[in-house]
C-alpha cells in the first residue's frame, strides 16, 4: 500500500530551504550520508533525486539497493522545526528515454554544465515524525520506563 | 547438431541460481538468462510497440536467432537502468515471454511474471536522412546511451571461408543489403552528417563504438582496416570540440605502429580487439582467419602492448562466452572450461587487459547453428570471476560497461 504524504511534509518537500539528506548503506554495510538538494515527489508519491555523478559512492550504493532489495532513509529538516525521516526502496533508475531527457534539460537549466547520470525514484514504505516533542511524547506513553527517576522527585 | 530447448537434468534453474548465488543481483541474472534464452513477443507487446516512439530492430551487425530482421522492439531495458540486448526467438527454443498484461510490459516464463520492463526509445536522428540519401539509421544503430558505427559489414575472413564459427556476419549483411539495403561500407561524410545529428539530442547518448568486419589488406597486414577507420574516426571527431572523446574500437588485433596511428590521429579513447575465446586450441578451430592472420599468442602480445598506448582500463577483449564448450572440438565440462577461461583472463588482467563477455548465440546464419549455448550457473560464475579480476588488479571497465555498452552482464556488476 503506498504512503499518503501529509500535506506540511508535501510543502516540506517543495520549500527551497529545506535540508534534505539522503542515507544509503555500501554492500559492506557502510552507512553513507549525503545533503541532496534535488530530493522531491513525483506525481506517483515516490521521491525521486537526480544523481549528477555516476561514480559517486551514493550512486553506487542505490544500485546496490535496488539489486538487494536493501533499505534507504531519508531525512527533511525544515526552517520552522519540521524533522521527518523517510525510509523507502530504490525501484527504479531511469537512466535514459524520454523522462530522462526532459529531467535532463531541465537540471542544466537550473545547474548550467552538469551532466545526469541518472533519476533515482524511491518508494517510500514508511515515514516518522523526527521532532522532539513528538517522539518525546511517544516515549513517554511506550516506555515510562525510559527517564531518571530525579525528573519525577518531589 | 539439434537444439537442445529445455534445461538437462543437472542444470540448475533459474531459483537454483538465483539460490546458490545470492551475491549475484537477480536483475543481472534475468539480463543473463533472456540474453542465454532469447525472447518472444507476444501480439499484445507487439501492438504496443509504437515506431514513432519505440526503436524497432534491424542494423545490427548480428542476425537474429528466427531469421526475421525489422519491425520487432530492438531491445528491452530493466528498472535498474540495465539494458537487454537480445534477439526475438522461435517459441519452440522456449525463450523468454514478452507480454502485456495490465497496462505494463512484462517478461514471463511459465506463466509467471519476473519483471516489467520498457522498450528503447528511438533516438531522433533516426527520422533523418543524410545528403546523399541514407537513412541516418542505416548508418549508425543506436543503444539507450550508444551510438555504434559499423563502417564496414564485411568481413574479409569469409572470402577465405575463414570466419569466426559463431558469427554470421557476412549471411547477415547479405540479408540486410536485399531487405533494408544497408550500405555494406559508410562514407566518411555520412557519419559525420549522422553524428552531428545524434549530439543534437540532449541527454542520449554518452559514447560512440566502432566496429567492423576485419579486413587483412594493405602495404602491412590490416592496414586497409586501419586506415578506414581512421577515416571515419576522424568524420566522427569533426563534431566534437575536444580532440579526444568517448570512444571504443571493437576490431582486429592491430600493430603497436598501427595503434599508434589510430590513437595519434584521432579521438579514439579505447580500444577492444575480440579475442573471442581464450584457449589456443580452440582459438585455432572456432577463429581460423585470427589465427591464420595474427595468431593467439600474438593477438594477445598486442592486446598488452596497446596499454601502453591507451592506458590501463582502456584496453579489453571480449569473449563469446559459452563457445568454448561448442562442439566437436569444445570442453566437455562447464568446470575445466571455467577454469581455463579465468586463468587466461587473469593472465590477461595482469598486465592490464580486462575480459568480458556476451552470451553466445548459436544464430541460424553461422556455422555453430543450432547447438546450445551453456547454463545459467555458468554464465554467474564467469561473470563473478571476470569482475573479481578487474578488482584484483583495478582496472576500470568504464568505456564497457552497463552504460556505454549493455552487453555484458560481468561489467554491470562494476556498478557497485
Amino acid at each position: 500500500m503506498s504512503i499518503i504524504f501529509s500535506k506540511e511534509l508535501v510543502e516540506l518537500f517543495a520549500k527551497k530551504d529545506t535540508v534534505k539528506v539522503l542515507a544509503t548503506t555500501d554492500a559492506k554495510g557502510m552507512p553513507h550520508v549525503v545533503v541532496k538538494e534535488s530530493l522531491q515527489l513525483n506525481e506517483s508519491n515516490q521521491l525521486i533525486y537526480f544523481e549528477l555523478l555516476e561514480s559517486s559512492q551514493t550512486n553506487k550504493n542505490m544500485v546496490h539497493s535496488i539489486w538487494f532489495n536493501r533499505p534507504v532513509a531519508v531525512a527533511l529538516i525544515g526552517t520552522g522545526g519540521e524533522s521527518y525521516q523517510i525510509k523507502g526502496k530504490p525501484v527504479k533508475s531511469i537512466v535514459s528515454g524520454l523522462l530522462f531527457r526532459d529531467y535532463y534539460v531541465k537540471i542544466r537549466e537550473q545547474l548550467g554544465d552538469v551532466d545526469l547520470a541518472a533519476v533515482w525514484v524511491i518508494e517510500p514504505v514508511e515515514v516518522i515524525d523526527q521532532r522532539f516533542n513528538i517522539r518525546s511524547r511517544e516515549e513517554e506513553i511506550r516506555h515510562p520506563y525510559f527517564k531518571h527517576l530525579d525528573r519525577l522527585a518531589k | 547438431m539439434s537444439i537442445v530447448p529445455k534445461p538437462k537434468a543437472t542444470e540448475l534453474s533459474f531459483e537454483e541460481v538465483a539460490a546458490k548465488y545470492p551475491q549475484f543481483p537477480r536483475l543481472l541474472l534475468l539480463k543473463t538468462d533472456l540474453q542465454r534464452r532469447g525472447v518472444y513477443y507476444t501480439k499484445q507487446a507487439l501492438s504496443k510497440v509504437d515506431p514513432v516512439i519505440h526503436q524497432l530492430g534491424g542494423t545490427h551487425i548480428f542476425g537474429t536467432r528466427d531469421g526475421i530482421l525489422t519491425q520487432r522492439p530492438e531491445a528491452l531495458i530493466l528498472r535498474d537502468g540495465t539494458s537487454v540486448i537480445t534477439s526475438p526467438t522461435p517459441l519452440e527454443q522456449n525463450p523468454y515471454i514478452v507480454d502485456f498484461r495490465d497496462g505494463r510490459l512484462v517478461v514471463m516464463d511459465g506463466g509467471v511474471e519476473l519483471e516489467e520492463v520498457e522498450y528503447w526509445t528511438k533516438p531522433d536522428y533516426y527520422n533523418l536522412t543524410t545528403s546523399s540519401g541514407i537513412p541516418m539509421s542505416h548508418v549508425a544503430s543506436a543503444r539507450p546511451q550508444r551510438i555504434y558505427l559499423m563502417p564496414s559489414r564485411y568481413c574479409h575472413f569469409w572470402t577465405d571461408n575463414q570466419g569466426c564459427l559463431f558469427c554470421d556476419i557476412v549471411n547477415n549483411l547479405k540479408q540486410q543489403k536485399s531487405e533494408l539495403n544497408l550500405p555494406p561500407r559508410l562514407k566518411p561524410q555520412d557519419v559525420a552528417e549522422t553524428i552531428r545529428e545524434a549530439l543534437k539530442e540532449p541527454g542520449r547518448f554518452t559514447a560512440i563504438c566502432l566496429t567492423s568486419g576485419s579486413d587483412f589488406h594493405g602495404a602491412e597486414d590490416f592496414d586497409a582496416e586501419v586506415d578506414y577507420y581512421i577515416e571515419i574516426l576522424k568524420a566522427v571527431g569533426e563534431n566534437f570540440a575536444t580532440p579526444k572523446f568517448p570512444s571504443q574500437l571493437i576490431a582486429t588485433a592491430f600493430t603497436e605502429k598501427q595503434l599508434e596511428r589510430i590513437y595519434r590521429e584521432t579521438g579514439l579513447l579505447s580500444y577492444t580487439p575480440d579475442i573471442e575465446v581464450l584457449n589456443e586450441r580452440l582459438f585455432e578451430w572456432i577463429c581460423p582467419g585470427k589465427a591464420r592472420w595474427v595468431g593467439y599468442q600474438e593477438w594477445k602480445r598486442r592486446m598488452v602492448r596497446a596499454v601502453d598506448i591507451f592506458g590501463r582500463g582502456r584496453v579489453n577483449t571480449c569473449i563469446v562466452a559459452g563457445v568454448e564448450l561448442a562442439k566437436p572440438y569444445g570442453f566437455n565440462d562447464e568446470d575445466a572450461a571455467l577454469q581455463a577461461v579465468l586463468a587466461e583472463a587473469e593472465d590477461l588482467a595482469s598486465q592490464g587487459v580486462s575480459t568480458v563477455y556476451t552470451v553466445w548465440v548459436p544464430r541460424p546464419g553461422s556455422y555453430l547453428r543450432g547447438q546450445k549455448n551453456a547454463s545459467l550457473e555458468y554464465y554467474v560464475r564467469l561473470a563473478l570471476g571476470l569482475q573479481e579480476l578487474r578488482q584484483k588488479y583495478q582496472l576500470s571497465i568504464d568505456h564497457d560497461d552497463y552504460r556505454r555498452c549493455g552487453n555484458h552482464p560481468d561489467s554491470d556488476l562494476a556498478r557497485i
